[in-house]
């Protein structure tokens, strides 16, 4: 379920098919700066309605499913 | 001189940071500009805890005034270093590259302000959540690492979207920079090429001579590719590494070896040809050598000259 809410805003985000966002696609590999990072992630925030820390180590799709899905267990 | 609630925060007279320039921004620059009313801030680098607490007890011994410390969140002592800190009860802290919120908890219980350096609106937005003080609006016409956006738009979206106090820096090196920050909204500045050629600051004279001679097309953006932007002197150096960097065949791992140690060459060494030399877009705007304090009053003064036109 957070897996494809995030690759549904992803995919949304960078103008690609949603088939290409993989739980290993980097962020890096779409063409997604640090700077977009921050920016997805409050958006993250509002679509699962929860606050996500931040850190240099979200890196791939997997990633940051990772870090929602230890906030709303 | 010039007055900000960025003063009363700080305890400051003037609203002016200096900022927190890798080998260049030590005790004695930072000290420098403290005394001179401003606010002097040491770099902690990618240098380990001994380094820092010498600097840290070194600047003490040269102001009595308050001070701050620049802590560069993907350094590998960057746990180290935040402790230190927070043990010595800095007064300022200032963050580069990253969101400092794990650090924030220990620094606040210190008594510190913590004031990132932000590029983006999200970030922004994420650090005033974490519990910072004000925030560094950092525009790309700044020297080192950057993000994509000016401080002429920058500026206003950070203001608009926080309710803390912002400082504009990017691209500030006169009294004009200064007053037009204060239009955009930001209660201060960070200057840092301007600070490069005070003279207390102790870089090499090449470097020096690199930021008095250049103009206004002497920078250029490096880094972009791999997402590591830093803007820097357009030397033999940045023309190399632009050249690998956008080779189609080069690694991302070959372009970062490439800048090893180019920063110490260019700030120790004053190896003009090899060296990285971070500069910001005004270095075409800083033409003297001068003392600190000289500098902070000129900023003051030009920027109250023209807000009382």
């Amino acid at each position: 379920m957070v897996f494809e809410k995030v690759a549904a805003m992803l995919a949304d985000h960078v103008d690609c098919d949603v088939a290409e966002i993989k739980m290993e696609t980097a962020f890096a590999d779409l063409g997604i700066d640090s700077l977009e990072v921050a920016e997805l992630v409050m958006q993250l925030e509002d679509e699962f309605n929860c606050e996500l820390e931040m850190s240099q180590n979200i890196k791939t799709v997997k990633d940051i499913c990772a870090v929602i899905e230890a906030k709303i267990a | 001189m010039l007055h900000t609630p960025l003063c009363d925060l700080l305890g400051i007279e003037a609203p002016v940071l200096q900022g927190g320039m890798a080998w260049i921004a030590d005790a004695r620059l930072a000290a420098a500009v403290s005394n001179g009313g401003g606010l002097g801030i040491i770099s902690a680098m990618n240098a380990g805890g001994d380094y820092l607490r010498e600097q840290i007890a070194l600047c003490r011994s040269l102001t009595d005034r308050p001070f701050g410390v620049n802590i560069m969140l993907m350094s590998p002592h960057v746990a180290e270093v935040a402790q230190i800190v927070a043990e010595e009860r800095v007064p300022v802290v200032t963050t580069g590259a990253g969101s400092p919120a794990a650090y924030m908890p220990a620094w606040l219980a210190a008594g510190i302000k913590v004031i990132p350096v932000v590029a983006s609106v999200a970030s922004a937005r994420m650090a005033a959540r974490a519990g910072a003080h004000a925030l560094i609006a950092e525009g790309m016409e700044s020297g080192g690492h950057i993000g994509e956006l000016t401080t002429m738009v920058l500026v206003p979206q950070i203001c608009d979207a926080v309710d803390i106090p912002v400082i504009a820096a990017g691209g500030i090196a006169d009294g004009r920079g200064v007053a037009a920050s204060l239009m955009l909204g930001a209660v201060g500045v960070q200057v840092g090429t301007r600070f490069l050629v005070a003279e207390e600051c102790g870089v090499h004279q090449v470097y020096k001579d690199k930021v008095l001679e250049a103009t206004d097309i002497s920078t250029v953006m490096t880094g972009r590719r791999f997402g590591d932007t830093c803007r820097c002197i357009k030397n033999g150096f940045a023309r190399n590494y632009l050249k690998i960097e956008f080779d189609p065949a080069a690694s991302a791992d070959q372009v970062a070896n490439f800048g090893v140690g180019a920063l110490r060459r260019a700030a120790i060494e004053g190896d003009a040809k090899n060296g990285c030399f971070l500069a910001g877009q005004c270095a075409g705007m800083v033409k003297t050598e001068q003392p600190a304090a000289e500098i902070i009053r000129e900023l003051c003064d030009g920027a109250e000259r023209l807000l009382k036109r």
